[in-house]
């Protein structure tokens, strides 16, 4: 990714305040983000919110990278009513780990979260009710994972039930 | 005061009712007796697809170049060709299109370069079975036949 | 021997929905009553669930744009604006003047048909019918617009990445200027129907109250966040597609219930209607669409763009490793963050309130499941 360098007072008060914690501050296409360590995550958006009014906690989701250690990465869309700006602040993490819950700081987590656990199982540290949201509560497996292909759900589904080849 | 009449009378109410009234004007309706009628459509509707012939010689217009089956999202699509060695050019098969799956979002049309496969204004492309929404290539070039129901 | 005999109360469990007319689709609620009033909700959703997200790993970037009109389908020209500048972000082009000043027009006239019919089906679901008559007959117009333009009336897959498909048909411009003039008239027979109808106010007034700072930690975003007093419309604070071009207000209430949220929502279709008529009369000549590769392979990078739809804010977040398929592609859905919140806000209504509740916050289940 061809990143340029994320520099003014938001991203210097981040590195005084958070110094080895935060990995990097970088924006592309004028869009800053900064990746913090999966630990002072849950802090630094707390941080984020009282001192600097980012208010408002647009969107919250995951991505999977399989082939990485740190395979999760948590990314919370931030943005702030007074400074009319957004920010992303980043966290990567291996399956084993436990993000603090940001549900006691935005309500609006609440479902973000419960989505992200149905779709990734990332199981949130402290959310008041981490269960399925969107899936059956019986589904097996984590649909936005990367090892599910739905071109042969798609296919094995097809042969089982109507008993002819998918078109997919 | 003035509340006070309005909320004996009901004056706001019957203002909306006023509205009402007045609607009942024969002009004002609009229902469409579609059955009886078929009703005007687009020029530009994404309807049943046609693959065009030409109206010269009565020859495809296809010329099999597997761009609309890789432009559609569903895949549904089909194109069987065959080298032809005389004129070296590739001749059209067979043709399938899965109407079943179609979401008629016009991008197999847009990627076609010579026009042959077009979305019609044809709405009317209901089937009993799921296999006869499976167009072949005949059903695509002279269109859908739907009953026609009299009195 | 037990000889208590006094009136036993207890709480009772109620489902409401998944197949209920005044869910706007397959939502259900489970309520714990006392009585009437309700206790506590929870939303159970998911019916509709068909893996936007997923499928959009599994496509090419100009094959998946017919499926977010599919998210929203009552606004399916906001979704597709919202997608295309996504990409447009990430790929680093800009649509043509021309381009940018129809899609405004467009999404303004998606807003009002959005608007329409949420209008009429809450109307319904407070008993009020002759309004669900009326403005579906407003909204056909809105949708015969669409079917001549772009030849789909409700998932219309207007646009495309980089500009419009479709040149604007002759009678465009003839077509929206009469909608234009006819609709002014009609939203003052709606006001006089509705606004200051008594049961329609008894049925609004106070009920489902979320205030700013709600508003705030909720996430609620759209005409909800602006009967709560806050003037913040994407529109103005980042303007995309050349919104900064046209002279328009920010409709808002301080009252944070119901009834406010209808009342901006009327302001809207008002606001929508200046911009449509500003944006007529300077569409610009030129090209619809800017150079973009027929195969298209974004960079390496990621974007969010988001814009204001109908429902409230509409992002998209598009994470490319260089391939033809996105890495990730995420929907921020408004409906799906709004209705959130009516757990908070059903807590101690009636049962006939919830129902007014959902109608105000207006969701789109396609948009909540994906």
């Amino acid at each position: 990714m061809a990143t340029e360098a994320w520099e003014d007072s938001l991203s210097g008060h981040l590195h005084s305040k958070f110094a080895q914690a935060i990995l990097k501050t970088e924006s592309f296409r004028g869009q800053p983000f900064a990746e913090t360590t999966p630990s002072e995550f849950h802090n630094v958006v707390v941080f984020l919110r009282d001192d600097h009014a980012f208010d408002y906690l647009c969107d919250l989701t995951a991505l999977d990278y399989p082939k990485d250690e740190a395979r999760f990465e948590l990314v919370a869309i931030l943005y702030s009513f007074t400074h009319n700006r957004r920010v992303r602040i980043k966290t990567r993490f291996p399956e084993s780990f436990h993000p603090q819950s940001l549900s006691d700081v935005y309500l609006a987590a609440n479902w973000l979260e419960r989505e992200i656990f149905d779709m990734f199982g990332i199981h949130f540290a402290g959310h008041p009710n981490l269960k399925r949201i969107l899936m059956p509560d019986d589904w097996q497996g984590f649909p936005l994972r990367k090892e599910v292909n739905i071109l042969d759900m798609d296919q094995s589904w097809v042969q089982n039930n109507l008993g002819i080849e998918s078109g997919q | 005061m003035l509340e006070t009449i309005k909320r004996i009378f009901l004056l706001d109410l019957l203002q909306g009712l006023w509205v009402t009234f007045k609607m009942q004007r024969t002009s004002n309706i609009t229902t469409e007796e579609y059955p009886k009628e078929i009703p005007k459509i687009g020029e530009r509707y994404r309807g049943a697809p046609r693959l065009n012939i030409n109206p010269d010689n009565s020859e495809t217009l296809c010329i099999g170049c597997d761009l609309c089956a890789k432009a559609c999202p569903e895949n549904l699509i089909v194109v069987g060709t065959e080298r032809n060695k005389e004129t070296r050019r590739l001749d059209l098969t067979y043709f399938t299109y899965d109407l079943s799956r179609c979401m008629f979002c016009g991008l197999c049309e847009d990627a076609c370069p010579v026009d042959a496969l077009e979305l019609t204004q044809d709405f009317e492309m209901a089937s009993y079975t799921r296999e006869g929404l499976i167009w072949d290539r005949q059903m695509l070039e002279e269109g859908p036949r739907p009953t026609k129901y009299t009195r | 021997m037990e000889s208590v005999n006094h009136l036993e109360t207890s709480e009772m469990v109620l489902n409401m929905g998944p197949q209920h007319p005044s869910t706007h689709g397959v939502l259900r609620l489970v309520l714990k009553l006392d009585g009437e009033r309700v206790k506590a909700v929870e939303c159970v959703i998911g019916y509709l669930h068909r893996g936007v997200e997923k499928i959009g790993e599994n496509r090419t970037y100009t094959q998946f744009a017919p499926y977010v009109d599919r998210m929203d389908y009552i606004s399916a020209v906001s979704n597709g604006l919202g997608y295309c500048l996504a990409v447009e972000g990430l790929i680093g082009v800009e649509a043509p003047p021309r381009a940018q000043i129809v899609r405004v027009i467009f999404a303004e006239l998606n807003r009002i048909a959005s608007h329409l019919l949420w209008l009429g089906t809450s109307a319904l679901d407070l008993g009020a019918m002759t309004a669900l008559f009326y403005c579906l007959r407003e909204r056909e117009e809105v949708l015969k617009i669409f079917e001549n333009y772009c030849g789909a009336r409700l998932t219309t897959h207007a646009f495309r990445i980089g500009g419009l498909q479709y040149e604007l048909h002759d009678t465009f411009e003839a077509e929206t200027r009469a909608f234009s003039e006819m609709f002014k008239k009609r939203l003052d027979e709606y006001d006089q129907l509705l606004t200051n109808n008594p049961i329609w106010i008894e049925r609004l007034k106070g009920v489902g109250i979320l205030t700013a700072e709600e508003c705030k930690s909720w996430g609620v975003s759209g005409p909800m966040i602006r009967a709560a007093g806050l003037a913040w419309d994407l529109r103005k604070a980042q303007p995309y597609s050349g919104y900064d071009q046209f002279d328009f207000d920010i409709p808002t209430r301080q009252g944070a219930d119901s009834y406010d949220r209808y009342l901006v929502r009327i302001d809207e279709m008002r606001q929508s209607l200046r911009i449509i008529d500003q944006a007529l009369e300077k569409i610009p000549s030129g090209a619809i669409m800017a150079k973009v590769p027929k195969v298209l392979k974004p960079p390496p990078g990621e974007v969010y763009v988001s814009i204001e739809a109908p429902k409230g804010e509409l992002g998209y977040y598009i994470v490319s490793d260089g391939s033809l398929h996105p890495y990730r592609l995420r929907v921020r859905p408004p409906s799906f963050i709004n209705l959130a919140s009516l757990e908070k806000m059903a807590v101690g209504a009636l049962v006939a309130d919830v129902v007014a509740i959902i109608g105000t916050i207006d969701i789109v289940l396609g948009e909540v499941d994906r």
